[in-house]
């Protein structure tokens, strides 16, 4: 149910919409509250070099790795799920639905899920051994650790268990079930604090005590 | 305002649930700008205190700005003995603050009870509060409104600081009600507070912890109220008298705390230095466990996942080695002004080494050996090592320092350290000045020749991996 008024129609566009935060918070595990908080996080990072309160990648960049632009394959995985709509662009409603998979209460499910998509560099449903290779390299090259080639195979190797060259969603899922610490990036506890973190919204929140108790 | 009318019929009632996670009970209290009410969080089934302050009245007395700026502040001192604030909800017309409920009631009515407490039981209280004050000031927060009424004590006996960082809102309800004005807070107000020149909220914060030391052993106020002008007047000459039944120790401490002058007055870090302060207590053993920071003491002892001398470092393989990504760990979005900053990865060090996983071992162990009691070893085994700062340590917790460590390849270990407790300032400059250069030798750097590596890589497992 919702209070709807149509004064929110007029309201500044660098406002949240009552509508669109209590409709973000059904769809996700975050409260309205929490939602209308979020959204003062997002106008930080959407208006840090272009003041259009979209997340452009340079603007995650930089929200990542504190003012410095840095590229990282793993970064431009992570802003490419975020960006659902495949515009180059992260709007709120991208940014609160992809970080709801972070929330600690999200189920289990969307965030094997979620890592999964992250992995499948290419899209193509398996992660394939040289897409694992690549992510590997990437990470010994972000480390600065070099190590010898043949151990990159046997590292790669020893992930691919069926040893068929690629991973498919299930035995992805099994996996991350037997080792959790694959998931450990996927759960944000900091998600539970956002209120404390960003408490401006106490402010200037229009929901409704209808809205509240729902 | 006809909408406005409508809306506060509509409030949010006993019965109620707020978004979905808080079921509100029956109404414990009521503040100057609100009501408190007991609740239940639907998905712990854990009891808290929601307390719902009206926004009309915040803005009518300009506290809207000092609550925001607040409520971030309480977010920093997470203490065992302070009122934890664990989320935040607002409305058009109400902002909602749900709270740790602490069953026990305020140590006023505790006072009014027995009319004073014994000399053990104060020094417990009084320990609790000065490690909770002590926590805070670290941080840079001061409540500036100590008093038996924000001092709840917990089924167990332990004392609970309320609205620390939130005292403008001081006014936490309680179920009783009890001696309510007995004791109004200008009784515990320093001096210098009166006297409007601005005050250094630390030291303000000391003198009422000396009020509130003085009622729990005496049983009444050391400056009656007659009138604020005559209560200055006695503050600023020290007219106040012990009564016969405290102790030599207790009649040293209280005048130190009640110093008219800011200057002289002891400080926190004193405080604790004190005969009273440190007179090992009789009846309970808890009592300094529960005075205690936060500190990790899970993982005190020695045995807690290491000492197993056949135990190998754990085998990376490709997933777990991608999820040591720093692009993969979005937290530093949350990363802004007075937000959370613990383990950042700038504050991590990682890297590879060819020496055995027992070498490191004992390198990070000669660490803690050498640093002349700085540091000890909390953890110690061939999946890593954990060293934690020694005694009270840093005011803003104990240091401490985990290095896990995984085999990467044949004979090839990654150490990957980080921040596991304490302050960040002072974790860089453990590793700049102690933790690299002790362990720069056995950092096995970018190979120029790779070839040489190469080599190494091959070499048939040693002591360094598990079974992959």
């Amino acid at each position: 149910m919702g209070c709807l008024q149509t004064k929110h129609a007029s309201r500044s566009p660098h406002l949240l919409d009552t509508r669109e935060a209590v409709a973000l918070a059904a769809e996700t595990s975050f409260t309205v509250s929490e939602v209308e908080a979020l959204h003062d996080l997002f106008r930080k990072i959407s208006n840090s070099v272009i003041r259009d309160n979209l997340i452009h990648k340079e603007e995650f960049q930089l929200a990542l790795f504190r003012g410095k632009k840095q590229q990282n394959l793993f970064v431009d995985r992570v802003f490419d799920l975020f960006d659902q709509k495949r515009n180059g662009v992260i709007e709120f409603g991208e940014f609160v639905r992809s970080l709801g998979v972070f929330h600690p209460d999200a189920p289990e499910d969307q965030k094997v899920a979620f890592a999964f998509k992250l992995y499948d560099l290419k899209q193509t449903g398996f992660i394939e051994r040289h897409e694992l290779k690549e992510m590997v390299l990437a990470l010994l090259d972000e480390s600065d650790l070099d190590i010898a080639s043949d151990a990159v195979e046997m590292i790669v190797d020893r992930a691919d268990t069926k040893g068929d060259g690629k991973i498919d969603q299930e035995e992805w899922t099994e996996y991350a079930k037997d080792n959790p610490y694959v998931l450990r990036n996927m759960t944000l506890p900091y998600l539970k604090d956002i209120t404390m973190v960003f408490p401006s919204f106490v402010m200037h929140s229009e929901i409704s005590e209808t809205d509240m108790a729902v | 305002m006809v909408e406005g009318e409508a809306e506060a019929e509509a409030e949010v009632k006993k019965g109620g649930v707020l978004q979905g996670r808080y079921e509100l009970g029956h109404v414990l209290g009521h503040g100057n700008f609100g009501r408190v009410h007991e609740a239940r969080d639907l998905r712990t089934g854990r009891g808290v205190a929601v307390k719902v302050l009206a926004k009309d009245k915040l803005l009518r007395t300009g506290m809207m700005e000092q609550i925001k700026r607040e409520i971030a502040v309480m977010k920093r001192v997470s203490h065992p003995n302070i009122v934890e604030l664990h989320e935040v909800m607002a409305t058009r017309t109400k902002i909602y603050l749900a709270l740790e409920l602490v069953r026990g009631g305020d140590l006023l009515a505790r006072i009014a009870r027995s009319g004073r407490v014994r000399e053990d039981v104060a020094r417990r209280y009084f320990r609790q509060l000065v490690s909770a004050v002590d926590f805070c000031h670290a941080r840079g927060v001061f409540h500036r409104d100590l008093k038996p009424e924000n001092l709840l004590v917990d089924e167990a006996g332990n004392l609970k600081v309320v609205d620390f960082g939130l005292s403008a809102l001081a006014d936490h309800a309680r179920a009783d009600g009890l001696l309510h004005t007995i004791c109004g807070t200008p009784g515990y107000v320093a001096p210098e507070v009166f006297r409007n020149r601005g005050y250094d909220g630390a030291k303000a914060d000391v003198w009422s912890c000396g009020v509130v030391l003085y009622v729990l052993l005496a049983g009444s106020l050391p400056f009656p109220k007659d009138s604020i002008a005559a209560m200055f007047i006695k503050m600023s000459r020290r007219d106040y008298r012990c009564p016969p039944w405290l102790s030599t120790e207790a009649r040293r401490l209280i005048p130190k705390l009640l110093d008219p002058d800011p200057d002289t007055r002891i400080t926190v870090a004193q405080i604790v230095e004190t005969p009273w302060f440190n007179k090992p207590s009789v009846s309970r053993a808890v009592t300094a466990a529960a005075a205690e920071p936060p500190a990790e003491a899970a993982c005190s002892a020695k045995d807690s996942g290491g000492g197993d001398k056949d135990e190998l470092p754990e085998t990376l393989n490709a997933f777990h080695l991608i999820s040591l990504s720093a692009g993969l760990d979005l937290s530093p979005l949350f990363d802004v002004e007075g937000g959370p900053a613990r383990g950042h990865r700038e504050d991590g060090m990682r890297f590879a080494t060819r020496e055995p996983a027992s070498g490191v071992v004992s390198r990070l162990e000669e660490v803690a050996a050498r640093s002349g009691g700085r540091m000890r070893v909390t953890k110690s085994g061939a999946r890593g090592v954990r060293l934690e700062g020694a005694g009270r340590g840093g005011r803003k917790g104990r240091l401490a320092v985990a290095a896990d460590i995984f085999c990467l390849a044949p004979s090839v270990l990654v150490v990957d350290i980080k921040k596991d407790g304490g302050d960040t300032l002072e974790y860089r400059s453990f590793c700049s000045e102690v933790l690299r250069p002790a362990l720069k030798d056995i950092v096995w750097a970018a190979d120029p020749h790779p070839a040489a590596a190469a080599v190494d890589a091959v070499r048939p497992p040693s002591d360094h991996c598990s079974g992959s």
